[in-house]
C-alpha cells in the first residue's frame, strides 16, 4: 500500500517556510502597491497623462522603464497612478458589503424564524444577479463611472457575507458554550454581539479578504469594457481597453503591464486571504 | 494454531511521531482477545494495521501475520485477498460506516458482485441470509432502504453482516458498541458472540470499556501510549492487575458491583464479590426517607425539598413530523445537599429535563420549584435571568464545546462573577484563583485558552464557572461521558468533594448506571420521557421493579466469571452450543 | 413529505424568486431621478414619434404597477419591447446573437467540466504530495487571471505572436466557428476551471477521509472501485451545487470575452447596449441571465435527492 518515504519527513519543515515566504512576498507586493497608490505623484517619474507623440510605443528604456503607450504616455507612471482606483474602489465595496452582511447575517442567524426566512429569500434574489451584472445594470441606469458600480457591487456582495455570517452564527448558537452563557444569566443580545460575533468575524474577515481580489478583478473588467473608469484616466482596466488595438499590431506592453498589475494584486490578496484563513482555522471553533 | 500474530509492531507517522512501540499479540481460532486502552493508546491503529489500513506514508516495523501470511509489505493483490476472505472489520460508528448515498442491499452485495463476480441474484440471496443470521427483522425490506432509515443498532448489525460476507476467519471489532445505547449494545454483543461460536472465528475486540472487555474476552492486552502494559487471561488481568497503569484503570472504572454510592475516592475493583447492599446510602445523611419508599411520583412533599418538580411535560411539534413528547408528566424531588441521578438512554428525555431546569426551554405543563421559588417559566427580565442563574447552574456534556474558545479560563469565570456581584477586578481575580484551586487547577491555568487544556481540565473549569455563581442546585448533564475513565474518576471525585465541602445539591444526568451509582444516593430511571422507577440507587440496582430498569441493568456488561453476574445475558448463549 | 410536495415547494420558491427578481429589474428604472422619457431617450433626439413609441411601450402615463403588469405580460409572451438602437424587436435582436453565446458557453462548459474535474480529482487522489501541491499552486495562479486578462494574453500569444488561432469574429459556421471559439472559450473557462477544480478536490478529500470509504477498502474492494463507487459518487453533490452557482458568472463573463474577441453574442450586445443607452435591450438581457441562473439552480435543487437520499427525508447535511 503505502511505502514509507523519509524524504517526505525532511520536506516538511521547508514547506512551512515556503508558505511563510509566499505569504511574506504577497504582503510585500500589496504593501508596495498601497504605497504606490498613496504617494503616486511623488513616486511616478512622469505625469501619467503627459502625451509625448514623438515617443509612442517606445520599448523599455532608461527614460521609460516599462515603455510608453500609443500616445507616448509613460506606462510605469500610469500603472502607479492606476493603483489608486484599483485598490480604493474594491476596498470600499469590501468594507460596505462586510459591514452590511455581518449585521444582516447576525440578525438572521441569531433571531431565526420568519425574519431569517424573509432575509434568506432576499439574499436568494440578490444572488440571482451576479455582481458584475448588477454593476452593468447600475451603469445602464446611472451612467458610466465608478460610483454606481461600487454601490451595486456592495449590494451584490453583502448577501455572500450575510450567508456566511448566518451559517457561522447558527453553528455557534447551537454550541453548548452559548447555552452556558444563557444559563449563567447573560442576556441574549449581549451574548450575540459580545461573545458570538467576535468568534465569527475572523472567518468572515478571511472571506472578505478573498472577496477583495474578486471585486478588484471585476471592477477592472468593467473599466476594460469601457463602462467604468473612462479612457484618458490612468486606470488598469481602462489602460488595457485602450491598448487592445495595439496588441494586434504587436505592441503588447501597454496592455500587459496593467494586466500584470491586476494579476499580481489578485494573487497577493488571494494568498494573504488563504493564509489568513488557514491560520485562524486552528484557533476558531469551526 | 495462531490465526493472527502481531510481533513487535512499530508505527511512525511521516513526520516521525512514533505511535506504536513494539506491540505484540496472538489470537487463535475461536478465541476472543481484547485490546483495551484509553484514547490515544494506539488500539485502533493496531487493529487497522492488521488489514493494511495504515495512515498515509506511515512507516512500520515488525510483523503482522494472518493465517501465516505477512501483511506488512504484502503486495496489493495479497492485501485484497486478505481483506476479501481472511479478515474483516466492524467499525465504531455504524452511522458513518455505511455510504449514505447507497442502499443497504448495495452495501452488502457490493464486494460479492464487484470482486467475487457473483450474479446480482445470488449476491442478494446471500445478503438476505446474512441479515437473517444477525437477526435483522425484515431483510427483504432493508435491501432497498438507505442507512438513514435504520437505527444505529440495526446499522451495526448490517455492518456485522457485511463483515461476515467473505466468511473471514478473523473478525476485528473496533469499539463496535461505543456509539450505541447499553441495551442496544447487549444485542450486538450477543450477535457477535453467537457468530464467533458458529463460525469458529478468532475475534480481536477493541474497547475502552473494561467491563465489556471482561464480559467478551478470553484474554486481554492492555495498551497505553502505544505500548503493551499488561497481557493475560481477562480474569487475571482485571481481577489482579500487576502493572501500575492497569491498576489505575481498574480502580477508575465504575461498576455495578462492589461498594456503591458516594465516596469514589477509594479504589473500586471491577471484580468485586459483594453485591451492593443498602448499607451505603447515608453518606452525607442528606436524603430523607428510607430507600424504596420514595417512588418519586407518589411521594408527599416534605417542605425542605430543594428541588421540587411536579407534573413537568414538554412536547416538540414540528410541521410535517410526528409530535415527540420528550418529557411526560415528570415529578421528582431532591433534598438540600442530596444528589439525585437521572438515568436514561438516548431519547429518554433526560437532557430536555435538564434544559427546562436551567431555563433554556419552556415546559408545556407542570412546575419547577427551587428552594421554594418558582423556576418554571423562561426568565425574561434581567432580574429574572440572574435569579434563575443563582438557583440552577449546569455543567454540559462536551468539554470541548462548552467553553468559549476565545476567552481565557480566568476571564470566563470573571465574566460570571462580574455579572452576579459587583466585585472589583482585583477581588474577582482573587476569587477566580480560589475557585480554580477548589477544582484542582492552578494559577497558571487562569490565563490559558480552552484549546490548550485537556478534556478533564476543561470540565473542571466548567465546574468552577458554575460554582462562581454559587447556585442552589448544580445540574451535571452527562458531564463525564466524553472523558476517559481515569479522567472521569478524577472529575467524579471532584464533584464528591465539592458536595462535601459546600453542601451543594446535585442533579446528575447520565446514561451510565455505574457512574450514577458512584455519585448518587438516589436515582430515577427515565424511559421515553417518563420516570419509570425511582428510589435509592442501591435498592434499584439490587431489586429493580420496572421491566425496563431490569433490562437496563441486565444489559450492563460484567465479567463472565463473576458469580454475582450469573445468568446475565452476556454470558453468551452460544457458549454452550457445540463448536 | 412526499417527493411531489418537495418538488412543488421548490417550484414555488423558483417562481417567487423570479417574480422578485423581475420586480427588481423593472423598478430599477424608477431609481433614476427625473423624467422617465428623457431617461429612456438619453442621447437621442426626443422626436415626437420616439416619445410616443416609448410611451406606448412602457405605458408611462399609467401607474407604476400597471406599467409592470403590461411589461411582464409582454415578457411572458416573448415580447421584450423594441430596441431603441436597432429599431427591431428586442427578442429578435437577442435571438440573432444567441447561437454564438451558446456555442461559447457550451464549449467553455465542457472545458471547465473536463479540466476542472480532472485537476481536482488528480489533486485529491495525491493529496499532500508534490503533484497535489503543484496543481493547487497552478490553480491559485490561474484563478488570479481575470477573463479579460486571459483574453488579451491569449490573443497576444496565440493569435498575434504564433498566429495559430484567429483573434476576431466567430467564423463562417461549422468547424470554422469551433476553431474561432477555441481561444474565447479558453479565456472564459480559466477562472471557472479553478473554482470547479478546487471544489472537486476539497469535496473528494472530504470523502476520502470518511469512515465509509475506509470500510469499503477494508472489504477488499480495489482502489479504483472504491474511488468510483464511493468517493466520487458522494462528491458529486457539492460539485454540482457550485457548478450551478457558476452558470450566472459564466453568462456575465461571456460579455467580457465576446467584447475582447469581437464576437457578436448576447454578452457583447449587453455591453454595447449599455454604451449606446439602449435600455430595453439591457433590461431584457439582465432578465434572461437571471432566469437562466434561477432555473438551473432550481433543477439542481430538485435533483438533490437523487444524489443524496437523505435530502428526500428532509434531513441530510452532507
Amino acid at each position: 500500500m503505502t511505502t514509507p518515504t523519509m524524504a517526505v519527513t525532511v520536506l516538511r519543515a521547508p514547506r512551512a517556510a515556503r508558505a511563510d515566504l509566499t505569504f511574506g512576498l504577497s504582503v510585500g507586493v500589496l504593501g508596495v502597491m498601497v504605497a504606490a497608490a498613496a504617494f503616486a505623484p511623488l513616486i511616478a517619474p512622469y505625469d501619467p497623462d503627459a502625451v509625448d507623440l514623438a515617443a509612442f510605443y517606445s520599448g523599455p528604456s532608461a527614460a521609460h522603464w516599462l515603455g510608453t503607450d500609443a500616445l507616448g504616455r509613460d506606462l510605469l507612471s500610469r500603472t502607479i497612478h492606476g493603483a489608486r482606483t484599483a485598490l480604493l474602489a474594491p476596498l470600499a465595496v469590501v468594507v460596505i458589503s462586510t459591514a452590511v452582511g455581518i449585521v444582516l447575517g447576525l440578525i438572521a442567524g441569531w433571531r431565526g424564524g420568519w425574519l431569517d426566512s424573509v432575509l434568506g429569500r432576499l439574499f436568494d434574489v440578490v444572488f440571482a444577479f451576479p455582481s458584475l451584472l448588477l454593476a452593468i445594470l447600475a451603469v445602464a441606469l446611472f451612467g458610466k463611472g465608478l460610483v454606481a458600480p461600487v454601490i451595486a457591487m456592495s449590494i451584490a456582495y453583502a448577501p455572500f457575507v450575510a450567508r456566511l455570517t448566518r451559517s457561522l452564527v447558527v453553528a455557534e448558537r447551537s454550541r453548548p458554550y452559548v447555552a452556558a452563557y444563557r444559563v449563567q444569566g447573560f442576556s441574549p443580545p449581549w451574548i450575540a454581539t459580545r461573545r458570538v460575533l467576535p468568534n465569527v468575524t475572523p472567518i468572515v474577515g478571511a472571506q472578505s479578504t478573498l472577496n477583495f481580489g474578486y471585486v478588484l478583478a471585476e471592477l477592472a473588467a468593467l473599466s476594460f469594457l469601457g463602462l467604468g473608469v473612462q479612457a484618458p484616466a490612468a486606470d488598469w482596466g481602462a489602460m488595457i481597453n485602450e491598448a487592445q488595438a495595439g496588441i494586434l499590431g504587436g505592441h503588447f506592453l501597454p496592455a500587459l503591464v496593467p494586466a500584470a498589475a491586476v494579476v499580481l494584486a489578485v494573487v497577493a490578496v488571494n494568498v494573504i486571504g488563504e493564509e489568513y484563513s488557514n491560520r485562524i482555522g486552528g484557533g476558531a471553533p469551526a | 494454531m495462531t490465526l493472527l500474530s502481531i510481533d513487535e509492531l512499530s508505527l511512525d507517522l511521516h513526520d516521525g511521531t512514533r505511535l506504536l512501540h513494539g506491540v505484540s499479540l496472538e489470537i487463535a481460532a475461536g478465541e476472543t482477545v481484547g485490546l483495551v486502552g484509553e484514547s490515544g493508546s494506539g488500539k485502533s491503529l493496531t487493529a487497522r494495521s492488521v488489514l493494511g489500513l495504515l495512515p498515509p506514508r506511515a512507516a512500520t516495523a515488525g510483523s503482522i501475520r494472518v493465517d501465516g501470511r505477512e501483511v506488512l509489505g504484502a503486495s496489493r493483490r495479497d492485501l485484497l485477498a486478505l481483506r476479501r476472505t481472511s479478515a474483516s472489520m466492524v467499525f465504531q460508528d455504524p452511522r458513518t460506516s455505511i455510504n449514505p448515498a447507497r442502499t443497504i442491499g448495495d452495501h452488502l452485495t457490493e464486494s460479492l458482485r464487484v470482486c467475487g463476480g457473483w450474479s446480482a441474484r445470488d449476491a442478494t440471496r446471500r445478503a438476505v441470509e446474512l441479515m437473517e443470521s444477525v437477526r435483522l427483522p425484515r431483510p427483504d425490506e432493508h435491501l432497498r432502504q438507505y442507512p438513514h432509515e435504520l437505527s444505529g443498532g440495526m446499522l451495526q448489525r448490517v455492518m456485522i453482516a457485511g463483515a461476515l460476507t467473505g466468511s473471514p476467519r478473523l473478525l476485528i471489532c473496533d469499539e463496535p458498541t461505543a456509539a450505541l445505547d447499553v441495551t442496544t449494545q447487549a444485542g450486538i454483543v450477543s450477535v457477535l458472540l453467537e457468530q464467533r461460536e458458529t463460525r469458529g472465528m478468532g475475534v480481536l475486540f477493541i474497547t475502552h470499556d473494561l467491563n465489556l472487555a471482561a464480559a467478551m474476552c478470553d484474554r486481554v492486552v492492555v495498551l497505553s501510549g502505544g505500548r503493551v502494559e499488561e497481557r493475560g487471561l481477562a480474569r487475571e488481568v482485571f481481577g489482579n492487575p500487576q502493572a501500575a497503569y492497569t491498576k489505575r484503570l481498574v480502580a477508575a472504572t465504575p461498576t455495578l458491583a462492589g461498594a456503591p454510592g458516594g465516596d469514589s475516592v477509594g479504589p473500586a475493583v471491577v471484580v468485586e464479590r459483594i453485591q451492593g447492599g443498602s448499607d451505603a446510602t447515608g453518606r452525607a445523611g442528606s436524603v430523607a426517607g428510607p430507600p424504596g419508599d420514595r417512588r418519586a411520583e407518589a411521594a408527599p412533599v416534605p417542605p425542605q425539598a430543594l428541588l421540587d418538580i411536579r407534573g413537568l411535560s414538554k412536547t416538540y411539534r414540528r410541521s410535517g413530523r410526528e409530535a415527540v413528547t420528550a418529557v411526560d408528566d415528570v415529578s421528582l424531588r431532591v433534598e438540600r445537599g442530596g444528589a439525585l441521578g437521572v438515568v436514561g438512554e438516548s431519547g429518554s428525555g433526560k437532557s430536555t429535563l435538564a434544559r427546562i431546569l436551567v431555563g433554556l426551554e419552556a415546559a408545556d405543563a407542570g412546575e419547577v420549584v427551587v428552594d421554594g421559588r418558582a423556576r418554571t417559566s423562561l426568565p425574561a427580565s434581567r432580574a429574572a435571568r440572574l435569579a434563575h442563574a443563582r438557583s440552577v447552574q449546569m455543567v454540559f456534556q462536551d468539554p470541548y464545546l462548552s467553553l468559549d474558545p476565545r476567552l481565557s479560563v480566568g476571564r470566563a469565570i470573571e465574566d460570571a462573577l462580574h455579572l452576579h456581584s459587583h466585585a472589583t477586578s482585583r477581588d474577582a481575580r482573587a476569587r477566580v484563583l480560589r475557585l480554580l484551586d477548589q477544582v484542582g487547577l492552578e494559577e497558571r491555568h487562569a490565563d490559558a485558552r480552552p484549546r490548550t487544556l485537556s478534556g478533564g481540565q476543561r470540565q473542571r473549569v466548567a465546574i468552577a464557572r458554575a460554582l462562581a455563581i454559587e447556585p442552589d442546585l448544580l445540574v451535571l448533564d452527562e458531564a463525564t461521558s466524553a472523558l476517559d475513565v481515569s479522567v472521569q474518576a478524577q472529575v467524579l471525585d471532584l464533584v464528591a468533594s465539592i458536595r462535601r465541602h459546600r453542601g451543594l445539591t446535585v442533579l446528575f444526568i447520565s446514561h451510565d448506571l455505574a457512574v450514577v451509582r458512584r455519585v448518587c444516593e438516589d436515582t430515577v430511571v427515565m424511559h421515553r420521557g417518563r420516570i419509570v422507577e425511582g428510589g435509592s440507587t442501591a435498592a434499584i440496582l439490587a431489586a429493580p421493579q420496572h421491566p425496563y430498569t431490569r433490562r437496563l441493568i441486565e444489559s450492563v456488561p460484567r465479567p463472565g466469571w463473576d458469580p454475582a453476574a450469573a445468568g446475565a445475558p452476556l454470558e453468551p448463549a452460544g457458549r454452550g452450543q457445540g463448536v | 413529505m412526499s417527493a411531489l410536495r418537495r418538488v412543488l415547494g421548490k417550484l414555488g420558491g423558483l417562481l417567487l424568486t423570479l417574480f422578485l427578481a423581475s420586480l427588481l429589474v423593472f423598478f430599477s428604472r424608477f431609481l433614476v431621478p427625473g423624467d422617465p422619457v428623457s431617461f429612456l431617450l438619453r442621447g437621442r433626439k426626443p422626436s415626437p414619434e420616439a416619445v410616443a413609441a416609448v410611451n406606448a411601450q412602457y405605458g408611462l402615463d399609467l401607474p407604476p404597477w400597471q406599467q409592470y403588469l403590461s411589461w411582464i405580460g409582454g415578457v411572458l409572451h416573448g415580447d421584450f419591447g423594441r430596441s431603441l438602437q436597432y429599431r427591431q424587436d428586442v427578442g429578435a435582436v437577442i435571438g440573432e446573437r444567441m447561437p454564438v453565446t451558446l456555442g461559447l458557453v457550451v464549449m467553455a462548459g465542457l472545458m471547465i467540466a473536463i479540466v476542472g474535474l480532472a485537476a481536482g480529482a488528480i489533486a485529491a487522489l495525491n493529496r499532500g504530495r508534490v503533484l497535489d501541491r503543484s496543481i493547487l499552486i497552478g490553480l491559485t495562479a490561474l484563478g488570479a487571471i481575470p477573463s479579460f486578462v486571459g483574453a488579451i494574453v491569449l490573443i497576444a500569444v496565440f493569435a498575434v505572436q504564433l498566429g495559430w488561432f484567429p483573434s476576431f469574429g466567430s467564423g463562417d459556421g461549422g468547424i470554422d466557428t469551433l476553431y474561432h471559439l477555441v481561444l474565447p472559450s479558453t479565456a472564459l473557462a480559466l477562472v471557472f476551471v479553478v473554482l470547479v477544480g478546487k471544489v472537486t478536490r476539497s469535496s473528494m478529500v472530504d470523502q476520502l477521509g470518511r469512515e465509509h470509504v475506509e470500510v469499503a477498502t477494508s472489504r477488499g474492494l480495489r482502489r479504483g472501485t472504491v474511488i468510483r463507487r464511493h468517493v466520487f459518487r458522494n462528491s458529486i453533490g457539492p460539485i454540482l451545487t457550485v457548478s450551478g452557482l457558476l452558470v450566472a458568472g459564466l453568462l456575465v463573463a461571456s460579455s467580457i470575452v465576446e467584447s475582447a474577441f469581437g464576437l457578436a453574442g448576447v454578452g457583447s450586445l449587453l455591453v454595447q447596449s449599455v454604451s449606446r443607452l439602449d435600455f430595453p435591450v439591457v433590461q431584457a438581457i439582465v432578465l434572461l441571465i437571471v432566469f437562466a441562473f434561477v432555473a438551473v439552480n432550481a433543477v439542481i435543487d430538485i435533483l438533490e435527492p437523487v444524489i443524496d437520499p437523505r435530502a428526500a427525508a428532509g434531513g441530510g447535511a452532507r
